[in-house]
């Protein structure tokens, strides 16, 4: 067997660690009585050869670009093509999101990112009086076919590359048939369009708390009407993103977060191999979403460990013999939850070596989370910031010119293997409760995000984890010299709205609706009757009651 | 002592609501946790279950315009119960808060501890 490193006196090289703790280490005090990842992985004092003997270095670690793609998805990674700088944009109505994307490009973004208000994620139109007070906030309201026109006007669809973070899968089925009919509309190819649709039936039943969800099995089917329709139809576009940030943020680990987004990748395949969509075919257009938490060795092991036991998975489990089934990508978004209200400019700070992690761990696309998060959206100058805190890393630091610099660092190799065994384990634990939707469903996910999201904030008021500016160094906290408000958005959507509504062929939409309220009681993809419906003007609410006429509501088992 | 924890309109958070939902009831508070709740029935529900204390969660920035929405409906019906507010809220809100009839705001980053204290301070069975 091929030794990994330079491990080859595997049994001398531990004699001697043993023999360097007792007799050297031990001599002066640690400052903690113990150390440890944010996600209590524990940390050696120090790693060597040692740890990591008697490993087959070719099957483990390998090339950059081949299998398990520990190192990297690509041969060349940055020394060809730079990470996208994906900045976060969305407020108001589509007017004033549109306006942010080109001052965004304008500074040099490389892709976009749409975010939504919570009416629109929640199958709201504005108008609605539950929708009133919360329309434009938190994201662009989004009504009708018509404000995707105006969202992207004058941006380029067919030459850059927009993620459309719409969260559920309701949601993201309506959207990305929005986004398709504009392409149309300007008389593309839908062929040409280059993207990533947030798809995640996991976000309104585990993540995020809403009011008229989706009950899990439905909202699956959905996600994958979605992911069905795009793997036949749009080569480009990535018609999943599995959030594994947004469970980070609502308290995983970083086990939990990769162990929560490979069994739901797991029961995706299965299903689209029901649907006649083999591995080869449909593993390649499943793409990821990460956090880049506060232990900067960890997140770049668990980055480099998530390639590795993807390729695993795939190729084990479900014998993909096609090289891109095998290669995961990934987006990653520095870490809100870790940002602090206090002292704010520290921020700036912590998303930098959160963003470093990242390309240090092979993320294809990057958002720098912008200083002022804890209070409010970017304004502009938080957002630029953001923005040049990647460009800095990218085109000044040098780590983008080199191909995964810190591979053979053995601490970092240790951790990379502690994450793919202790993310194995919980797979399997996930599949014994049903896997991703039975695991759900009966609450047990969220149980167990509530529990590590309260070891974390414990951790935090306890001292444990220390916060700079928030549990230590408190002193000198100036605040924020701005904070963004965002605009009132009510009015102005709801005066579209009603002229939508006004001038559509009604019957033509309400056949379009009725069809796909026929088609939601099949087994078919009910990619093509949204798109029809929303071509023949039905708004986001009318498709979502149709939606919740066929699987109805369902609260998450809370507190 | 009876709490009423909601997470106000269409807000989506449930972190902060649960964990003060969690802090209340070690504490040896009776808590009714209502998840994504609207004015009108956060006001009606205060009434119907008694409670002596509202505690409302919003990291929408929806603040602003339902709480005193949140306000009209307590005071219609005549129940006087303190409200807590907790989440995003920019420091330059807080004094219309404070002014509107908010008890008091846990802004980001404040402990849970604040609010037990504050909690023990407030008249009624768990105060000193």
């Amino acid at each position: 067997m091929t030794e990994r490193g330079d491990g080859d006196d595997r049994e001398g090289i531990e004699r001697e660690r043993r023999r360097w703790l007792t007799e050297r280490y031990a001599a002066t005090p640690e400052r903690a009585p113990r150390f440890e990842t944010v996600s209590g992985l524990p940390l050696p004092p120090l790693a060597t050869p040692a740890d990591l003997a008697g490993q087959d270095w070719l099957g483990v670690l390998g090339f950059p670009g081949a299998p398990p793609y520990t190192r990297g998805a690509h041969p060349t990674m940055y020394r060809s093509r730079l990470p996208t700088v994906r900045p976060l944009a969305g407020f108001g109505t589509p007017e004033d999101t549109n306006a942010r994307f080109r001052f965004l490009l304008a500074q040099g973004a490389t892709g976009l990112s749409l975010t939504f208000d919570y009416p629109t994620l929640r199958g709201y139109d504005s108008d609605d009086p539950e929708a009133r007070a919360d329309a434009g906030k938190g994201g662009v309201a989004v009504d009708c076919l018509e404000d995707v026109e105006v969202l992207f006007d004058g941006i380029p669809v067919d030459r850059i590359s927009v993620s459309l973070v719409t969260c559920n899968p309701g949601m993201a089925i309506v959207l990305l048939a929005m986004y398709v009919a504009t392409a149309r509309r300007r008389g593309l190819v839908p062929d040409c369009l280059a993207g990533t649709s947030q798809n995640d039936f996991l976000m309104e039943t585990a993540v995020t708390t809403a009011r008229r969800a989706l009950p899990p099995a439905g909202a699956f089917r959905l996600e994958c009407d979605t992911i069905e329709w795009a793997v036949r139809h749009l080569p480009r576009w990535n018609p999943v993103s599995f959030v594994g940030y947004n469970l980070r943020e609502t308290g995983a680990t970083a086990v939990e977060e990769l162990a929560f987004c490979f069994t739901h990748a797991r029961a995706v395949l299965r299903e689209l191999g029901r649907r006649g969509l083999g591995v080869d075919a449909a593993a390649p257009r499943l793409s990821f979403f990460f956090s880049a938490h506060r232990t900067f060795f960890e997140e770049i092991a668990k980055y480099r460990a998530a390639r590795r036991l993807w390729h695993r998975m795939v190729t084990e489990e479900f014998g993909a013999t096609e090289s891109r089934a095998g290669i995961l990508r990934f987006h990653v978004q520095t870490s809100g939850v870790t940002l602090t209200a206090q002292q704010p400019l520290n921020n700036a700070v912590r998303a930098a070596y959160q963003a470093l992690a990242a390309l240090l761990g092979g993320a294809q696309s990057l958002h720098v989370a912008a200083h002022d998060e804890a209070y409010c959206l970017p304004t502009e100058g938080s957002a630029r910031l953001a923005v040049r805190t990647q460009q800095i890393i990218q085109h000044e630091s040098g780590v983008a010119e080199a191909v995964d610099p810190l591979g053979g660092a053995w601490l970092l190799e240790q951790l990379t293997d502690e994450i793919e065994r202790r993310t194995r384990e919980l797979c399997a634990e996930v599949e014994a409760r049903g896997g991703i939707v039975g695991a759900t469903e009966s609450g047990w996910l969220h149980a167990r995000l509530v529990a590590s999201a309260e070891a974390y904030r414990a951790g935090v008021t306890g001292g444990r984890l220390p916060v700079v500016g928030l549990n230590c160094f408190t002193e000198g906290d100036e605040g924020l010299p701005e904070v963004f408000a965002q605009p009132p958005t009510t009015a102005r959507q709801a005066a579209r709205i009603r002229r939508v509504k006004a001038t559509r062929d009604a019957a033509r939409c309400a056949r379009a609706l009725d069809d796909l309220e026929r088609v939601l009681a099949t087994n078919e993809t009910t990619f093509p009757a949204v798109t029809a419906a929303v071509e023949a003007g039905a708004t986001l609410a009318e498709v979502h009651e149709r939606f919740r006429a066929r699987y109805g509501a369902w609260t998450l088992p809370l507190a | 002592m009876k709490a009423l924890v909601a997470i106000l309109g269409l807000d989506s958070h449930w972190r902060g609501a649960v964990a003060v939902a969690r802090a209340l009831r070690a504490m040896g508070v009776e808590v009714l946790y209502l998840g994504n709740q609207f004015p009108e029935e956060i006001a009606e529900a205060a009434l119907q279950e008694g409670a002596d204390l509202v505690c409302l969660s919003t990291l929408s920035g929806s603040h602003g315009e339902l709480l005193p929405e949140v306000f009209r409906g307590l005071a219609a019906r005549g129940v006087q119960a303190p409200v807590v507010v907790g989440g995003a809220i920019p420091p330059q809100d807080v004094p219309a808060l404070r002014a509107m009839g908010v008890a008091d705001v846990f802004g980001p980053g404040r402990p849970l501890e604040d609010l037990a204290a504050w909690v023990r301070r407030t008249p009624g069975p768990l105060s000193g």
